[in-house]
């Protein structure tokens, strides 16, 4: 861990301030990712700006805007109160069970919703200093293309880099059209949907989001919907609880009598972003929500999958937890 | 005189656990040491070659900086002192990827740390061989171990009517104790002082001792508590030395702790294996043949096999045997015991090959370990001290409900899980090993108390309390007048907690010694007794303030004419996702036979947390290389899977009662490894009975289910 100047902010737009008048400036909010990489020297931010104490972190119905009727969390509220408010457990339960099936009940209670879409990947190499990694030092290398790459991506890969962004709370908020609400140092607001936040790896892995330095997410916007009935979030991993997904599921329907009338599924574990289904959406729409119409439509996404030497189960596991989650979903959450 | 109820055999809670929970027990770092610096490790990045420059100028600069320890300015070591691994900062030539190389002396950890950071190397590399997949079959036999024959396998194999022949692999294993190993080095003088993390009190300060160039009674060891060792903590590993190294050089003391990462590659692993099981039987289920073949992997210049032949060689009655190792010597740190060493990896294959057996002899795996029990030792012919497999596999089949198990896999489905039962035996060896014990009795009034000293170590399963309780019932005082002292090398010696002879050095011991000096009182007051007194009786009546004594204890002469293990049965229930291939062990229960149980309580933790980490072999734990570096990819308890209390379902943990009058006085057997022997196995082959999937490569992760 390289030293470091602790900073705090006042309030919100002295915040985005801070951050921008320091290139090598970070925020400090739940910490659970970030001093874990300091101290392995994966990060090596000069100062931290404590944003913990700023107001950010209510959960509201929102009264006005294009967004009306749907409900606001707070950047800095914690992923626990998040997915435990009844706002949320009531409209969106996909988001409940997203959260809670990532991390652990301590990380929850410490880590914030801003910070859970800022989290980075866990990807073995990144993380080890030893090794190169074009996420971490731009040109090194990717030690996991040719590496141990069981966990990695099957979408949306580059030669640069293969790592999975790991966040489970993000890919429920990917599957509900959710928009993230940032705030710059000159106190303008601008808005940015969830399924766009998040960069696919290209020639520039180490941008992982197409969030600017200096800007501040304030809040997570999810918009009114009609899924709350028929939602699952299912994760296939290695444990039963605190592992990363080899490949989740977020799926919601809306039905009109037995026709689909809107799907929704985005995929976990399986790309550097959270992977927007939209193929196997735009199949099922009109279709009546059968097993073998659920089939069709993971076949039809997972066709595109371009899986690497360890993982190429994520292939039929892809195919079959889209199934099951649809499955899941239309039954109310029983199988 | 009313006989009082024995406190030894009931469920006393762990005398240390109030300490343990208010955070007062000092670990090893916990120990408040005035004036301490912090020391940091540093570590190579390449498995094989040499150091050809180490630049520590920006480390030496950064503030708070002591000192910057290498291969240059270390002080010569005894390498051949008995600490593992070698990893002392004697040369420049590098062995493992993660080798230490330095170490970084500070006045606090994070500036320590930091310095760490600024170190640069400049290697001369050489071809590593880091890639078992590739050299396995390069194996040479190990130095130690010569293959075991037994009339003719391979004429038994071609003749046979049924037979199986199935290669099984389990990965490397980490032990990870939740404790890292963290050490505490104070010089006073000629001698220095070791708060150190260790399952052999008296190893530790010997390898210390040896390795430093002094004499053991240079050295102390202070270690009264462990948090958790699994082995990683019997052999003593660079880190130990090095503390003591770092504190001589700054003449201060020195805080030395591994971090998460660092435990992959410091302080030993259990190897990767690949055992070839050949099994051969008649129709009706009798063994004509076993052979088990083993390949493995060791480090460049030492060499570690663990005995995974060790089961084959005492489980079934069997005319013909083979049992053999290979090992490469691998760029990679030096293996070690690790829990139920050879016996839960190699029970792994013994016991699914047993499966795979009865399946094809359309017979219950039950009926076939029934069928093949030996009535003495087949590896040496001796009688057994006391042998409960039977009991353990019948009690076990009414209290799981084998009854319920389909005899075809697939047949027990509910909703969109498959279930299925499996079934394992496991033994481990039951040994006293020799430990003196000093027993102090003091009286205030009528007041006695009584203090038991020992170099015995507590990883955490309850030595404190099964010693508090053997002494009590052997002097008929109440448990909470007694006081147990351990963990101190200036205690007399004892045993080391390690291959499960712990708590039957240390119980037959300190029963000893309380025998002892109930005698001396006896003999001090001069009269005959009509019933014979207890030692607080006598203490009172003769108006004795003080006495002491010390007992030294050997197994009974005749312990060596008996063949003494500890048996165990192990029942899996699993359910197993269909689409997703999740396997969830739903229920599991141990059923043990290991002579005397001192304390249920503590008993069935060590039973169930054996059982825990048996389900971890089998679903989940596996430590990765890259063979292009020989580094490891899972380096944190992130990447490395123990089960989380989610994995767990419902755990039992049935003892049979069992008197062992041969092995030693008490009739107490280990348990300390027979709780993860065979549990691998049991899961496995209850996954072959849900799904039809025979798994022979562990863990048992979701894809391999697909």
């Amino acid at each position: 861990m390289r030293p470091f100047k602790y900073t705090n902010a006042k309030d919100v737009t002295a915040a985005a301030k801070m951050l921008a008048a320091n290139p090598d400036a970070k925020f400090l909010a739940g910490g659970t990712n970030l001093l874990d990489l300091m101290k392995e020297d994966v990060e090596q931010p000069n100062e931290l700006i404590d944003i913990t104490r700023l107001a950010l972190a209510d959960i509201k119905l929102i009264s006005s805007g294009t967004n009306k009727g749907g409900t606001s969390i707070g950047g800095l509220g914690k992923n626990t109160a998040a997915a435990n408010h009844p706002l949320i457990r009531q409209n969106y339960p996909l988001l409940t069970q997203a959260i809670l099936a990532g991390a652990s009940g301590q990380i929850r209670n410490m880590a914030t919703n801003g910070g859970n879409l800022l989290q980075r990947t866990r990807c073995s190499y990144f993380f080890d200093v030893a090794m190169p990694c074009n996420k971490r030092e731009p040109g090194s290398g990717c030690g996991a293309m040719e590496g141990i790459n069981r966990m990695h991506a099957i979408f949306g890969w580059s030669e640069k880099c293969v790592a999975v962004y790991p966040s489970d709370m993000a890919v429920a908020l990917a599957a509900l059209d959710a928009v993230v609400k940032v705030r710059n140092a000159s106190g303008q607001e601008r808005t940015i949907l969830l399924a766009d936040f998040h960069r696919l790896p290209g020639d520039t892995p180490e941008k992982d989001t197409n969030l600017s330095h200096g800007e501040i997410i304030t809040a997570i916007e999810l918009p009114k919907n009609n899924f709350a009935d028929k939602s699952y979030y299912l994760k296939v991993r290695d444990r039963a609880s605190y592992a990363f997904a080899l490949v989740s599921v977020a799926a919601a329907l809306e039905m009109n009598g037995n026709k689909i009338a809107q799907a929704r599924i985005a995929m976990g574990g399986v790309a550097h972003k959270p992977w927007r289904a939209f193929q196997a959406e735009k199949m099922l729409v009109g279709k009546e929500a059968t097993e073998a119409n659920f089939r069709l439509a993971a076949e039809a996404e997972m066709a595109d999958a371009k899986p690497l030497e360890h993982n190429k189960f994520k292939v039929e596991l892809g195919n079959r937890s889209i199934v099951l989650a649809l499955q899941m979903a239309i039954n109310g959450g029983k199988s | 005189m009313q006989e009082k109820e024995k406190v030894t055999g009931t469920p006393v809670s762990r005398i240390d656990g109030i300490l343990k929970v208010t955070g007062k027990a000092d670990y090893s770092t916990d120990h408040p040491v005035k004036n301490v610096a912090y020391a940091v490790l540093f570590k190579s990045t390449i498995a094989a070659g040499r150091i050809k420059d180490i630049d520590t100028a920006a480390a030496e600069k950064s503030p708070g900086v002591l000192s910057v320890i290498t291969y240059k300015n270390a002080p010569k070591l005894n390498l051949k002192g008995g600490i593992r691994g070698g990893s002392m900062l004697q040369s420049p030539d590098v062995e493992f990827f993660g080798q230490h190389i330095g170490l970084v002396v500070a006045e606090t950890f994070e500036q320590a740390r930091h310095a760490a950071d600024l170190i640069v190397v400049d290697y001369e590399k050489k071809e590593a061989k880091t890639d078992f997949e590739k050299l396995h079959q390069q194996g040479a036999k190990p130095k130690d171990k010569e293959d075991e024959k037994r009339g003719d396998v391979k004429a038994a194999l071609d003749s046979a009517e049924f037979k199986v022949e199935e290669t099984y692999a389990t990965p490397i294993y980490h032990h990870h104790p939740l404790e890292p190993h963290a050490t505490i080095a104070e010089w006073q003088g000629e001698n220095v002082i070791l708060y150190n993390s260790s399952q052999i009190i008296n190893g530790a300060q010997n390898a210390a001792a040896s390795t430093l160039n002094l004499k053991p009674e240079n050295v102390r060891i202070i270690s009264p508590y462990i948090g958790g060792g699994f082995g990683s903590k019997g052999g003593q590993w660079g880190n130990l030395v090095l503390a003591a190294v770092a504190a001589k050089m700054v003449n201060r003391p020195v805080k030395l702790a591994l971090t998460r990462q660092q435990m992959v590659n410091s302080v030993g692993l259990r190897q990767r294996n690949y055992q070839k099981v050949a099994l051969s039987a008649t129709k009706d289920g009798k063994l004509a043949s076993l052979s088990h073949e083993i390949t493995t992997h060791s480090a460049i210049k030492e060499e570690f096999v663990e005995p995974c032949g060790d089961c084959s060689k005492v489980m079934y009655d069997v005319p013909n045997l083979l049992i053999s190792y290979r090992v490469v010597a691998m760029n990679m740190i030096l293996p070690t015991y690790t829990r139920g060493p050879g016996k839960s990896t190699g029970s792994f294959a013994l016991e699914s090959a047993m499966d795979e057996l009865a399946f094809k002899l359309n017979m219950d795996p039950i009926q076939l370990r029934i069928k093949n029990e030996p009535e003495r030792d087949p590896s040496n012919g001796k009688p057994w001290s006391s042998r409960t497999t039977v009991q353990c596999l019948q009690e076990g089949a009414k209290a799981f409900g084998w009854e319920k198990r389909k005899a075809q896999p697939r047949q027990n489905q509910l909703g969109n899980e498959l279930i299925g039962y499996g079934v394992a035996c496991g033994t481990y060896p039951a040994h006293q090993r020799p430990s003196s014990a000093i027993v102090k009795l003091k009286r205030d009034g009528e007041d006695v108390t009584a203090t038991i000293e020992l170099a015995a170590a507590d990883l955490g399963t309850g030595t404190y309390t099964i010693l508090a309780q053997t002494a009590a019932d052997s002097l008929d005082l109440p448990i909470d007048k007694i006081i147990v002292k351990i963990g101190d090398s200036d205690l007399p010696p004892a045993a080391g907690a390690v291959g499960s002879v712990g708590a039957t050095s240390y119980a037959n011991v300190v029963n000893d010694a309380c025998i002892k000096i109930t005698d001396e009182l006896i003999a001090r007051s001069g009269k005959q007794f009509f019933t014979r007194p207890t030692a607080a009786q006598l203490m009172v009546s003769e108006k004795v303030d003080n006495i002491q004594t010390r007992a030294d204890s050997k197994p009974p002469e005749n312990a060596e004419d008996y063949s003494s293990h500890s048996f165990n049965a192990n029942f899996a229930e699993v359910r197993v996702n269909i689409s997703t291939g999740m396997v969830k062990v739903s229920r599991f229960l141990a059923v043990t036979g290991a002579g005397k149980i001192l304390n249920p309580k503590t008993a069935r933790s060590q039973i169930i947390g054996g059982n825990v980490w048996g389900i971890g072999m089998a679903l989940t734990e596996e430590s990765v290389v890259d063979p292009r570096w020989g580094n490891f990819v899972t380096r944190s308890l992130g990447d490395y899977h123990v089960p989380a209390n989610l994995d767990i379902g419902t755990m039992e943990a049935i003892f049979i009662r069992e008197e062992d009058k041969f092995g030693n006085k008490l009739g107490v057997k280990g348990i300390g490894e027979v709780g993860i022997v065979g549990v691998a196995a049991a899961v496995a082959n209850a996954v072959f009975n849900a799904t039809g999937k025979r798994v022979r490569e562990l863990p048992i992760t979701p894809d391999k289910l697909l």
